[in-house]
C-alpha cells in the first residue's frame, strides 16, 4: 500500500506534463477481421502512399490469404512496378518501390521511410490522428502543416480526398475547410480507418494466426492444467 | 526391457542416477508455491535454448540484415512469429521466475549454511543472464536495442584509468556497429549459454549434495527412519514432478496467454521503438532498458556521479553474493525470524519494485528523489541485517516440518 501512496503525485504529474506535450490521440477501431476494409486500405495505399513509401518486409503474394485477394486481382490492381529488365514485379517479392533515395532526399529533405512497420512504432491511433491532422500552413513548402507531427516535410498526399482545411485560431483548436476533398468527412474518416486497419494488418501479419490459434491453446492449457491438477491430488493422497 | 536396462547399467549407471535424483532423491514434503520456481527456470532455460536454435537458423548477425532477417522470420518462416514471441517472452518470464526464486531464498534463508555455495553459483547465474539477456536484446538490431547497448557499454567508459580502452575493447568499434553485433551473437547463442549450462549442472549438484530447504527453514536430513529416509521427505518422482507438472501447465495458460494475445505486453516487453531500425544518428527520446534491467538502472541513475552510479549499480548485485554472510541469524526462515526482519525484507522488496517502476520512467526531479530513497532502503537493507541478525529476538523453530500443502 506504501508504494502506490508513493507513486501517486508523480503518476499525476507526469499525465500533467504529458497531456501538454503532446496533442491527444483520436483512437481508431481495428478491425483485422474486416478484410473488405483490408483490401479498401490496400487500395488507398497502393495508389497514393506506395509511389515514396515502401513496405519492404511484406511480400505482395501475402495479400491471396491475408486479404483474400486473387492473384490477377493483385497482379493488375496492385502491383504497378517492374524488376530490373522491365517485366512487372512478381507477386512472390517484396514490396519495394522505384524510388531513388538520393532523388526523395533532394525533393523532401529526407527519404521518406519504410511504412511496413509504422503502426507497431507508432500505434494505430497515432496514425490515424496523423492522418487528420493536416492543415493549411502557406509558410511550409508544400503549403500544409501537419498539428501531431509539426513541420513535417510530407505534402497532404490525401488532400483530394479530405479537402485542406484552415486553423479558424492560432492555437489549433478548429478548423474550417477552405477547399472540398471529393469526400465527406465522415467518408474521410472510414477511408483512414481502412488506412490504418491495413498498416496495422502489415506491421503483424502474425496477428491473423495468433489470436485464432492462441484462443484453442488456451483451451488446451486449462484442460491440461485440470487434469494435471487431479492427477496431483491423487498422486498426494498417500502424503500425511 | 530388463535385460537391456541391465546392459546399459554395466556400462552407464543409469539406474543408479535415476534412484539417486529422482525416485530415491528426498524433498521435504512441505514446499508451497514459492518452490515451483526452480524447475520453472529450468524449463524456461530449456525452451530458450530451443526457440534460439530455430531462431538462429534463419537470423542474420550482420548489421545490414539482421532487422530484415527478424521481420523475414515474423513473416515468411511457417511458424516464425511464435518461436520469436516464445524466445522474447521466455526471456522476460526467465527474469519474473528467477527473481521470485532468489527472493523465496531470501524468505527461507536458503542460503544460509550449509547452501552457501549453492547460492553462490545461484547469484552467478542471475550475473550471467543479465549479460546474456543484455547481448540478446541487442540481436533484432532495433532503435532500443542500438541506443540500449550504446547507454550500457558507454558505463564501462566511467571506470577510471582503463574506462575507455575496456568500453572500445567491448564494442570492437568506437560506436557499437557490425563488429559489437557479431561478438554479443557468439557471445549470446555459443560462449554464455555454454557457461550457464555448467553453472546451473553445479548448481543442481550442490543442491542435491545439501537436499533442499523449505518453508521452516528446517534440516529434513536430522530425522529419519530406521532406514536411513528422512521423515519428513518425499521421492522427488514421483511426488514433485506430478507436482511441478501442474505447476508448469498453469504456468504455461499465462505464458501462452502473453505469447499469442499480449506479446509486446503494453511496450515492456517488446519496446515499440524497438520496430524502428537502428539508427547510429538518430538517438531516440528517451532510452529505456528492459524492465528486468530497471531497478538496477534507477540505482545507477540515483547517484549525481556517473562512476559512482556505476559503483553503486554493481555493488547493489555484488552484495547479494555476500548475503550468507551479511545475515547472521541462526534462524533460516523468515516464520521462525524476528517481526523487524520481516519489516527489512518487506522494505526490501518494495524498494527492489519501485526502483523498477521509476528505471522504467524518463527522470524528473520526484522521481530522483524518491529513487534515491528506494536505493537507500535497498543497501539500507543489508546495513541493518548485518548488524541486527545476530541479535534477533526469534521463535523457537519446530524438529519437523509443519504443513504440507
Amino acid at each position: 500500500m506504501n508504494k502506490y501512496i508513493l507513486i501517486l503525485p508523480f503518476i499525476f504529474y507526469s499525465s500533467l506534463v504529458g497531456a501538454s506535450a503532446n496533442p491527444e490521440l483520436q483512437t481508431v477501431l481495428i478491425d483485422l477481421n474486416n478484410k473488405a476494409s483490408l483490401q479498401r486500405g490496400a487500395k488507398i495505399f497502393m495508389n497514393n502512399c506506395f509511389g515514396c513509401h515502401s513496405l519492404k518486409y511484406q511480400r505482395y503474394v501475402k495479400f491471396i490469404d491475408h486479404l483474400s485477394l486473387d492473384q490477377e486481382t493483385i497482379e493488375t490492381n496492385l502491383i504497378f512496378t517492374t524488376d530490373r529488365n522491365g517485366k512487372p514485379t512478381k507477386i512472390g517479392s517484396l514490396m519495394l518501390n522505384a524510388v531513388n533515395p538520393d532523388h526523395s532526399k533532394e525533393s523532401f529533405g529526407i527519404t521518406p521511410p519504410d511504412l511496413t512497420l509504422i503502426a507497431r512504432s507508432r500505434g494505430p491511433d497515432w496514425l490515424y490522428t496523423f492522418l487528420m491532422s493536416f492543415y493549411q500552413d502557406e509558410s511550409r513548402p508544400f503549403g500544409v502543416n501537419n498539428k501531431l507531427y509539426p513541420n513535417i516535410s510530407m505534402p497532404h498526399v490525401l488532400w483530394w480526398m479530405e479537402g485542406i482545411k484552415k486553423p479558424i485560431n492560432s492555437d489549433l483548436s478548429e478548423f474550417e475547410y477552405v477547399k472540398k476533398g471529393n469526400m465527406t468527412e465522415i467518408e474521410y474518416k472510414q477511408s483512414t480507418t481502412d488506412l490504418v486497419n491495413f498498416l496495422t494488418y502489415v506491421s503483424e501479419p502474425a496477428q491473423l494466426d495468433r489470436y485464432r490459434i492462441g484462443f484453442w491453446v488456451m483451451i488446451f492449457l486449462v484442460i491440461f492444467s485440470f487434469v494435471a491438477f487431479l492427477l496431483k491430488i491423487e498422486y498426494w493422497k498417500d502424503i500425511d | 526391457m530388463n535385460r537391456l536396462m541391465a546392459w546399459i547399467d554395466e556400462r552407464l549407471p543409469v539406474s543408479n542416477f535415476v534412484k539417486n535424483h529422482l525416485s530415491q532423491y528426498y524433498a521435504p514434503k512441505n514446499f508451497n508455491f514459492f518452490y515451483y520456481f526452480g524447475a520453472l527456470a529450468i524449463f524456461i532455460f530449456i525452451l530458450q535454448i530451443v526457440t534460439g536454435i530455430f531462431l538462429t537458423i534463419n537470423y542474420k548477425p550482420d548489421a545490414a540484415q539482421a532487422f530484415a532477417s527478424v521481420e523475414y522470420i515474423m513473416r515468411d518462416v511457417e511458424w516464425g512469429w511464435l518461436i520469436r514471441y516464445m524466445h522474447s517472452t521466455g526471456a522476460s518470464f526467465f527474469f519474473i521466475i528467477i527473481y521470485l526464486h532468489m527472493f523465496r531464498a531470501m524468505m527461507y534463508g536458503s542460503y544460509k549454511n550449509p547452501r552457501e555455495l549453492l547460492w553462490i553459483f545461484g547469484m552467478l547465474i542471475f550475473v550471467l543472464l543479465m549479460a546474456e539477456a543484455f547481448m540478446g536484446y541487442l540481436l533484432p538490431w532495433g532503435q532500443m536495442s542500438y541506443w540500449g547497448a550504446q547507454v550500457i557499454i558507454s558505463l564501462f567508459g566511467a571506470i577510471p584509468f582503463i574506462g575507455e580502452s575496456l568500453a572500445l575493447w567491448i564494442r570492437g568499434d568506437y560506436v557499437i556497429s557490425d563488429a559489437t553485433l557479431n561478438r554479443f551473437f557468439a557471445f549470446h547463442v555459443i560462449a554464455l549459454p555454454l557457461l550457464l549450462f555448467a553453472l546451473i549442472y553445479l548448481h543442481l549438484a550442490a543442491l542435491h549434495t545439501t537436499g533442499s530447504n523449505n518453508p521452516d527453514g528446517i534440516e529434513i536430513k536430522e530425522h529419519k527412519d530406521e532406514n536411513g529416509i528422512p521423515l519428513d521427505g518425499i521421492p522427488f518422482h514421483p511426488y514433485y514432478t506430478v507436482k511441478d507438472v501442474f505447476g508448469l501447465s498453469f504456468f504455461l495458460i499465462i505464458f501462452a496467454f502473453i505469447v499469442f494475445f499480449l506479446p509486446e505486453l503494453g511496450g515492456y516487453f517488446l519496446e515499440k521503438d524497438n520496430f524502428v531500425p537502428a539508427n547510429p544518428l538518430k538517438t531516440p527520446e528517451h532510452i529505456v532498458p528492459v524492465w528486468y534491467f530497471t531497478p538496477f538502472y534507477a540505482i545507477l541513475r540515483a547517484i549525481p556521479d556517473k562512476f559512482g552510479g556505476v559503483l553503486a549499480m554493481g555493488l547493489a548485485i555484488f552484495v547479494l553474493f555476500l548475503l550468507p554472510w551479511i545475515d547472521r541469524c541462526s534462524v533460516k526462515s523468515m516464520r521462525y525470524r524476528s517481526r523487524i526482519y520481516k519489516i527489512l525484507l518487506t522494505f526490501f522488496a518494495i524498494s527492489f519494485v519501485g526502483l523498477g517502476y521509476i528505471g522504467m520512467n524518463p527522470v524528473t526531479p520526484i522521481l530522483t528523489w524518491i529513487g534515491r530513497l528506494f536505493t537507500l532502503i535497498y543497501f539500507g537493507f543489508f546495513i541493518a541485517l548485518y548488524f541486527i541478525s545476530p541479535k534477533e529476538k526469534t521463535k523457537k523453530v519446530p524438529d519437523r516440518v509443519t504443513t504440507h500443502e
